[in-house]
């Protein structure tokens, strides 16, 4: 379309992800390369704050609110985005973030704080996915939980396992009774590492579960906040028996997504003649009604 | 002279030990937490109904173990809880066809004829949220006794809604209900919805027919139970000590073996 580069060359467009646990930004250009990123916990009131991490995220990029031409919310708290100029599901962006890194992708599996989800992915497209959002095993509270009961940090955990192979059998699925077994485990004089390895392999082992229904095929990429942890990925690679690509920041595979989408967006509005070029945006706070409990 | 025999129920929270006459009567039962020597437990939980029954050692003409922790009980015999906590709910309930059983871990549904013989069952997968411990963990959060959650909730208008079917997420919306409000009563009464949810799941895989008696742990708890006949959508039964029901079944079996 003639005279559209010159429309969109200088445009931004951001994407934003509140998850349950951790919330992420990341900003791209017309050529849907990213400029940069942040990452920051979600927390009990941050969730009302992405106005603050858009604020971190235009500083890191050297940009103003009004270089951005398109926002697009996702996860969990995407609703409480707002400035966004659209929401959209986290499964979506997942895709084409995961897509945009690792164009081949075909399974992507992500492992968030508190759900974790299977993605079927065909020439950059969401084909099919599943969910676990019922159950804290098979996703990153049962590691934060497993944390508490041993009084280590999360990446502690991680490094601690690798130092074995030979991990101890978990058998309760249940993030509750497995805190039991854990404590009895160590009392019967089980090895730490060995224990730990065991936990990362009962997650991976349900998650698989789910990812086996879909058909796991090659490549296959592994996000969340999860996959940054080095014995989960041991421990996924061990299960599913091939190896896993891990993007560089596995967090951001959402916010790139919606950054890319809202990109797309943007182009669809500048072609079709109804993009405003001169917007009157704010960074607001999102104001969450807690409302009245259902009744 | 009359003959008596030893039930011993070592299940993943509670042990419990009955001891029955020739006609399937309770002398006197007791429950203690299973601990870690299982072992050592069902010698404690013997001497303890042997005591309470005022009988020797000798007096006891069969025994029979049953629960997660029962093959580690010196017995005559040793049978699976689901076969044993349908022949105890045969005995005290002759016209149950359908047991609920809110246990430490889980919860199953058993499917029984007239003569107490099981036809189908479903167990849960070890879950908090389908069992008793969902309860410890409310009572914890509220600062209340385990024993006062049933008739706390019975008070209840408006039931909370939780979004969520796990007790670890349960937990943190517990409190978020409580900062936001919600009457101690009203959560409760949630919490025995979400049980009650759980356990209805398994009506999937077995029918439900009436009479149905509710055992184990979580049959104490009058809220649950009531939460759980909403749900069936019938009364239910529940025997005056629902938690040593599979040592029952565990001594009947005993006695019909010793001939």
């Amino acid at each position: 379309m003639p005279g559209m580069d010159n429309l969109t060359s200088h445009l931004y467009f951001a994407g934003i992800d509140i998850g349950s646990t951790m919330s992420k930004a990341a900003v791209v250009d017309a050529e849907s390369r990213m400029l940069a990123y942040v990452v920051g916990p979600t927390g009990a009131e941050h969730r009302l704050y992405a106005n603050k991490l858009m604020e971190d995220i235009l500083r890191k990029a050297g940009l103003t609110l009004s270089d951005i031409a398109y926002i697009i919310s996702t996860g969990y708290g995407r609703v409480n985005v707002p400035f966004a100029d659209k929401q959209i599901t986290e499964l979506t962006c997942h895709a084409k973030g995961v897509a945009a890194l690792f164009p081949e992708v075909k399974t992507a599996i992500d492992i968030g704080g508190q759900d974790a989800k299977v993605l079927k992915i065909k020439n950059g497209r969401l084909v099919d996915f599943l969910t676990n959002d019922k159950c804290a095993a098979g996703t990153g509270r049962f590691l934060e939980v497993t944390a508490e009961t041993l009084g280590l940090e999360l990446d502690e955990m991680g490094r601690i396992s690798l130092q074995t192979d030979s991990p101890v059998k978990i058998n309760s699925l249940c993030t509750i009774f497995a805190q039991q077994e854990i404590i009895s485990r160590l009392s019967e004089g089980e090895l730490l590492p060995d224990i730990l390895a065991g936990v990362y392999i009962a997650i991976a082992t349900r998650v698989v579960k789910l990812a086996r229904q879909l058909k796991v095929e090659m490549p296959v990429v592994f996000t969340g906040g999860v996959a940054k942890n080095a014995g989960m990925v041991k421990a996924m690679e061990a299960v599913l028996g091939v190896p896993v690509l891990v993007p560089q920041e596995p967090l951001i595979t959402g916010c790139l997504g919606a950054a890319i989408l809202a990109r797309d967006e943007a182009f669809k509005k500048v072609q079709r003649g109804e993009y405003e070029a001169h917007r009157d945006k704010k960074l607001t706070e999102a104001r969450i009604d807690f409302g009245e409990k259902s009744r | 002279m009359s003959t008596y025999y030893l039930g011993i129920d070592i299940g993943s929270v509670g042990g419990k030990a009955v001891i029955i006459d020739d006609s399937g009567k309770i002398m006197t039962s007791s429950v203690v937490p299973s601990g870690t020597n299982y072992s050592t437990t069902a010698t404690m939980l013997k001497e303890d109904v042997l005591s309470g029954a005022g009988l020797k050692p000798a007096d006891i003409k069969a025994s029979g173990s049953t629960g997660t922790g029962g093959r580690n009980v010196v017995a005559d015999s040793y049978h699976g809880v689901i076969v044993c906590n349908a022949r105890g709910v045969n005995l005290i309930f002759p016209a149950a066809r359908t047991i609920v059983d809110i246990g430490g871990q889980g919860s199953q549904l058993i499917d029984i004829d007239e003569n107490g013989q099981v036809i189908n069952f479903n167990a849960s997968e070890i879950c908090a949220t389908g069992s008793a411990r969902l309860l410890q963990l409310v009572a914890r959060i509220l600062q209340l006794n385990i024993k006062d959650l049933g008739p706390l909730s019975l008070k209840s208008m408006h039931p909370s809604s939780f979004s969520t079917s796990c007790t670890v997420f349960l937990e943190t919306e517990v409190i978020t209900r409580i900062a936001q409000g919600d009457k101690p009563e009203d959560i409760v009464a949630g919490i025995h919805h979400s049980i009650a949810d759980k356990v209805s799941a398994l009506t999937r895989g077995v029918s439900i027919r009436p009479e149905v008696a509710v055992i184990g742990g979580g049959a104490l708890d009058i809220g649950l139970v009531q939460s759980i006949e909403e749900k069936l959508g019938l009364k239910v039964l529940v025997p005056q000590n629902p938690r040593v029901i599979a040592a029952l079944g565990a001594a009947l079996i005993a006695r019909d073996r010793s001939g």
